[in-house]
């Protein structure tokens, strides 16, 4: 489709304006909306996702090309057929947990999340266990995503996997954990299902933990 | 002598007095238009009773004339004393001293080259070293031990610091509790809390969570420390594009900002509470990496030069690296910020010896910097201009093409010129015979005779029980 090639170009660019105004023209001619989100703006967005691992784009570009995607979305939603949700990657609830103050990590992994086109539900910082898996349940989440910074926090991790375990409800979301103190290793001592050393890992982790949840259901 | 002389020296004027006034200005609007959050019920107290303004979401909005009250009044002098009660790091413009950082989670482990996490003994060792290198003037805890538990680790880092060396000490609680605790053991060691008040042994580092959101055990500590006249940094630090603006001047005065709630609330509980100030810690976020970079040259000259502005005694960072091995990254990183934040003026600079943007410590790394720190201090003495030094008469008598090297002149002065430890200047094949290593190499196995070698002065058995007791 003659269509596609200007699309990964413009969210490669960042273009806002440009991706909406493409999106408009796939509905206005007719052409099937998800085919322009896999092989225009989801491809868009892995060469976006290759460039930022390269060291070639910075976060505020790959913000901004995440951004224009997202703006064409929203003109495309509307057109998708039922049950298609437009490429998005999963749905992550994220916080930093009770006690802990410290949400530049974790805001940092949130944004990134959404650039790779995952729906995020942020619930701050000095969240309790409870409150992770009471929105997981509400939004019916892939993954609970919980941050510590200091290694008296950090051992509410274990907290959240039990309590998960304690209400029947370990098998139906995964968990990933991180910031500063914690390590793979306390990671699988907490029972946790992943683990990110910084946020482009954080990312690939949710990728997998996705997949695996969806796949293994 | 300790610590680094600038009385006659080079210094660096990195702002003009026109541009940090103008960042002092953006600080004040910032806290009288934004306003700050206070966690903390009785520094809230403090606040309505001095008739600060509160908003709509409980933001506290302070006037400049209360800043400017409570600058006024804050000491800018500081005098540390070690654990024999001797004033050796008086915090004063010009005096520049060096000391550790805290709570990494990681160590290069000397020995072995590996990375891993950090123990007690790790912390006995950090210490140990500190002691005996002679340009390291402070203590901080270097780790965060991995093998005890949480709570106790606080605590068993000032056992560690007070046990293992003489020198003063910078000490980090996560905890409210731990700091009663760790206080009551410096006031023990000092001979009761009235005598360490006057001839304080310990000072503290809080860090804030944010600059306008000033967490709880933060403000208890805060507010403890200055009815006891202990000096405490108040340091909330702002990551430049992520927590704060990314240019410059946005991120420190920002920053700086969030340390002026701290000043004020110290004052406004004992007016003449000693607050050592860092002018606003304005990180670079890599936003490449996703991580926080402790050595952007962003980071440097504008902090210390606010610092100045306000005359009080300036808490400077430096010695570090964002490198992961103490590799050619390090020692360059490390030597600029080190000559950097010396020139600035900072009063007490911690840190040294961290890599990886603080996540881990090298022993190599510290000992590596105390030789950095010596030939710093050489250069900032400066040099003697007279009739001895100039050795006109000597010139003349030599002549044109005169052997300078058999004169009395030679003989009374050569060992004016600083001499490395570590640093190797010899001919190759010199190098070869002695050692043939790299830097890195050769600082191993000098960190490992150090600690092979040297007894720190032990501590009086019967203080030795009475901290046991109360540190565990």
């Amino acid at each position: 489709m003659e269509l596609f090639k200007p699309i990964v170009e413009a969210t490669v660019a960042g273009d806002e304006e440009r991706c909406v105004a493409l999106a408009q023209e796939v509905i206005d001619k007719g052409v099937d909306p998800l085919q322009a989100i896999e092989q225009g703006y989801t491809k868009g967005m892995a060469i976006v996702g290759d460039k930022f691992s390269r060291m070639e784009y910075y976060l505020p570009e790959l913000i901004r090309c995440a951004d224009a995607m997202k703006a064409a979305m929203d003109v495309l939603k509307p057109h998708l057929g039922k049950g298609q949700d437009g490429g998005v990657q999963g749905t992550v609830v994220i916080g930093t947990i009770q006690g802990d103050l410290h949400d530049l990590g974790k805001n940092i992994v949130k944004t990134m999340l959404q650039a790779a086109a995952f729906t995020v539900h942020d619930l701050g910082c000095d969240v309790q266990v409870r409150s992770f898996i009471d929105k997981a349940e509400e939004q019916d989440v892939d993954v609970i995503a919980a941050s510590a910074i200091l290694t008296t926090t950090m051992a509410y991790m274990p907290d959240l996997v039990n309590l998960l375990s304690d209400m029947n409800l370990r098998d139906r979301f995964k968990v990933m954990v991180g910031g500063a103190p914690v390590t793979p290793e306390y990671a699988d001592e907490a029972g946790a299902d992943g683990y990110g050393e910084n946020a482009a890992e954080a990312v690939e982790t949710a990728k997998r933990l996705v997949q695996s949840r969806r796949g293994g259901a | 002598m300790a610590g680094v002389n600038m009385a006659h020296n080079p210094n660096l004027t990195y702002l003009s007095r026109a541009q940090a006034e103008k960042i002092h200005a953006a600080s004040l609007e910032i806290l009288e238009r934004v306003g700050a959050l206070i966690d903390d019920e009785e520094s809230a107290a403090l606040l309505r009773k001095a008739s600060v303004a509160v908003g709509d979401g409980d933001t506290f909005h302070i006037s400049p004339k209360l800043v400017e009250w409570a600058l006024s009044v804050a000491p800018k002098r500081i005098v540390l004393h070690n654990r024999n009660a001797e004033p050796v790091i008086p915090l004063e413009p010009g005096r520049i001293y060096f000391g550790l950082g805290s709570d990494c989670l990681f160590i290069l482990d000397h020995r072995t080259g590996k990375r891993r996490q950090a123990t007690l003994q790790d912390v006995n060792e950090a210490i140990r070293l500190a002691d005996a290198l002679p340009n390291i003037d402070f203590l901080m805890s270097a780790v965060l031990p991995s093998d005890v538990p949480t709570e106790a680790a606080n605590r068993l880092q000032m056992r560690s610091m007070i046990e293992n060396s003489t020198k003063p000490i910078m000490f980090v609680t996560n905890d409210f509790d731990s700091c009663l605790d760790v206080v009551q053991a410096a006031e023990f060691v000092a001979g009761g809390a009235k005598l360490h008040e006057q001839k304080p042994y310990c000072c503290c580092y809080i860090n804030v969570t944010a600059p306008l959101r000033h967490n709880v055990d933060s403000l208890q500590k805060l507010l403890f420390l200055a009815a006891k006249g202990l000096p405490t940094t108040y340091t909330p630090m702002v990551l430049r594009g992520v927590s704060g603006p990314v240019t410059s001047a946005g991120a420190v005065a920002l920053a700086n900002a969030g340390e002026l709630v701290g000043l004020v609330l110290a004052q406004l509980k004992r007016e003449g509470a000693p607050i050592i100030h860092s002018g606003g810690y304005g990180d670079v976020f890599d936003m490449r990496t996703t991580t926080g970079a402790y050595t952007g040259p962003e980071s440097y000259g504008v902090r210390t030069a606010m610092g100045a502005y306000y005359g009080l005694p300036i808490f400077g960072l430096g010695g570090s690296s964002d490198s992961k091995l103490p590799d050619e990254q390090a020692a360059a990183e490390a030597s600029l910020t080190l000559l950097f934040e010396t020139l600035g003026g900072a009063n007490l600079i911690h840190d040294v010896g961290y890599m990886e943007s603080g996540k881990c410590y090298s022993l190599e790394m510290l000992a590596i910097c105390d030789e950095l720190i010596s030939y710093i201090r050489r250069y900032c003495q400066g040099i003697e201009v007279n009739d001895e030094t100039l050795a006109l008469d000597l010139i003349a008598e030599l002549g044109p093409e005169g052997d300078y090297l058999p004169t009395e002149h030679t003989v009374n002065h050569y060992k004016e010129t600083w001499y490395p430890r570590l640093f190797n200047r010899n001919h190759y094949d010199g190098w070869l015979a002695e050692d043939g290593l790299t830097l890195h190499r050769r600082t191993q196995r000098r960190v490992e005779e150090i600690l092979q070698s040297h007894t720190p002065e032990p501590l009086e058995g019967k203080i030795k029980q009475e901290i046991e007791a109360i540190l565990g």
